[in-house]
């Protein structure tokens, strides 16, 4: 009897050190994962690796930056040997600032209501559109969500933002700050990112002896059998690396607000 | 004048790429040991590689090694001690990387990685100096785990593990999985002073 043919889904290959074998072979295309962690954990580093490597395979990519103005990003990301400011010149990497997205839109205000969301939504869908992004890294969605003051209006956003971006094909990484990364804790601030993402990839530190080691966990991806151990990581100047992290040492030697 | 082990270089002609070697040495007869084991690596099969020091700093290592007439350019310095002095790691080589502790035992094996995946030898080594260090620092089974993944990641990628260790100084657990993880012997350990 021949064995039945096993539907595995296009992915979109990271590029970045051990976390495809860790999602075994990639993202699935067209999905949002939220990206979790805490401050200085490298989510942001992780967020450029990933669409530097897409730009390096010739993907057109998109950054809205919400926490940083784009001249310090891109400055940030300068000492990694993977970057190259050719592929802003080029127009591969196109780095939007948040703060001048809402000015052009009108959104210069405190709080955002349902046509202001709307409005976000399809500014953003179209630049996606217009330039071919096929790669999108929004950091953070929590800053952009503090803006949004319901739930009900920050769940709508983000799941209509997703499905549009899916619709164009476009993997997208929201970047989400967290305070804690224990096994409790929330992997987003308003509770609502994690239920509606595709996929989560928690980041934060496990202290041990006082010394605090990165870690990298994919703790759900939707249509993929991964890995859901603990990793510890390094930011190098090839970019982040990984190596699963020693079982007697995964578990922080205190309780601590930094991570698990 | 000092004098090498010539028969650790005997020892390393029957050892292949993918091998791990544990090297036991006394307290006294370490540096010698070392030495005896590097010198061939570099000048016989001509290995690039990385030099991982829980031991003593790595300016103190080169610069022994120097004293000897070794040039260590070929060789990467993972430093696991000069981090935690102040001060430590103002240093005139640029061939030495640090960790901040023999704790932060992934870190090492990361940063041995990256080192690796830069250098432009097409053979290479890497030294561990030593397990009876870590293990002043390290519980005897995260120790005993972290030499386990240590070892089967280099033997993956072809690169000779060598592990110095002093059997005296090493926690029982440890030096049994060490004795089952290896691949090759050298012994050193029992040391005659006349």
């Amino acid at each position: 009897m021949q064995p039945a043919a096993v539907y595995t889904r296009d992915r979109c290959v990271t590029g970045i050190h051990g976390l495809d074998e860790i999602l075994r072979g990639g993202i699935p295309y067209g999905s949002t994962v939220l990206a979790a962690g805490t401050c200085g954990s490298g989510k942001t580093t992780l967020g450029m690796e990933f669409l530097v490597r897409g730009a390096l395979a010739g993907e057109a990519c998109a950054h809205f930056t919400a926490t940083e103005p784009s001249v310090k990003l891109l400055e940030n990301i300068r000492q990694y040997a993977f970057f190259d400011m050719n592929m802003v010149d080029s127009g591969l990497i196109n780095v939007f600032d948040m703060d001048v997205l809402y000015s052009w839109l009108g959104l210069e205000k405190a709080s955002f209501e349902l046509d202001d969301v709307h409005a976000l939504i399809k500014a953003i869908v179209d630049i996606v559109n217009t330039i071919g992004v096929t790669r999108l890294v929004i950091d953070s969605v929590t800053t952009l969500c503090y803006k949004i003051k319901s739930e009900q209006l920050i769940r709508d956003f983000l799941f209509t933002l997703g499905k549009k971006l899916a619709t164009l094909g476009c993997t997208t990484i929201l970047i989400s700050e967290i305070t804690s990364a224990t096994e409790n804790a929330h992997w987003s601030s308003f509770g609502v990112e994690e239920a509606i993402a595709d996929g989560i990839i928690v980041m934060g530190d496990v202290e041990r002896m006082g010394h605090l080691l990165r870690f990298l966990q994919v703790v759900k991806m939707r249509g993929t059998a991964h890995s859901r151990a603990k990793h510890a990581i390094e930011l190098t100047p090839l970019g982040v690396m990984l190596t699963p992290m020693l079982k007697w040492g995964a578990q922080s030697d205190k309780t601590s607000r930094w991570g698990s | 004048m000092f004098e090498l082990d010539q028969r650790i270089a005997e020892q390393l002609t029957e050892v292949a790429l993918n091998s791990a070697v544990q090297v036991r040495c006394g307290n006294s007869n370490a540096f010698m040991v070392t030495a005896s084991t590097i010198i061939p690596l570099m000048q016989m099969f001509e290995m690039g590689g990385v030099y991982i020091s829980a031991n003593r700093g790595a300016v103190e290592i080169i610069e022994a090694f120097e004293s000897i007439g070794i040039d260590v350019s070929k060789i990467q310095f993972i430093d696991l001690v000069s981090s935690g002095i102040l001060g430590g790691t103002d240093v005139p080589y640029s061939n030495i990387h640090f960790v901040d502790s023999p704790i932060m035992l992934e870190s090492v094996l990361l940063r041995t990685l990256y080192i690796l995946r830069t250098t432009t030898s097409e053979r290479n080594f890497v030294f561990l100096d030593s397990v009876n260090a870590l293990a002043i620092y390290n519980e005897d089974r995260i120790l005993a785990e972290y030499l386990h993944t240590f070892i089967n990641t280099f033997r993956q990628r072809e690169i000779l593990s060598v592990v110095l260790n002093v059997p005296d100084q090493t926690p029982p657990l440890v030096l049994s999985n060490l004795d089952l993880y290896c691949t090759d012997l050298i012994d050193r350990g029992q040391v005659v002073i006349h």
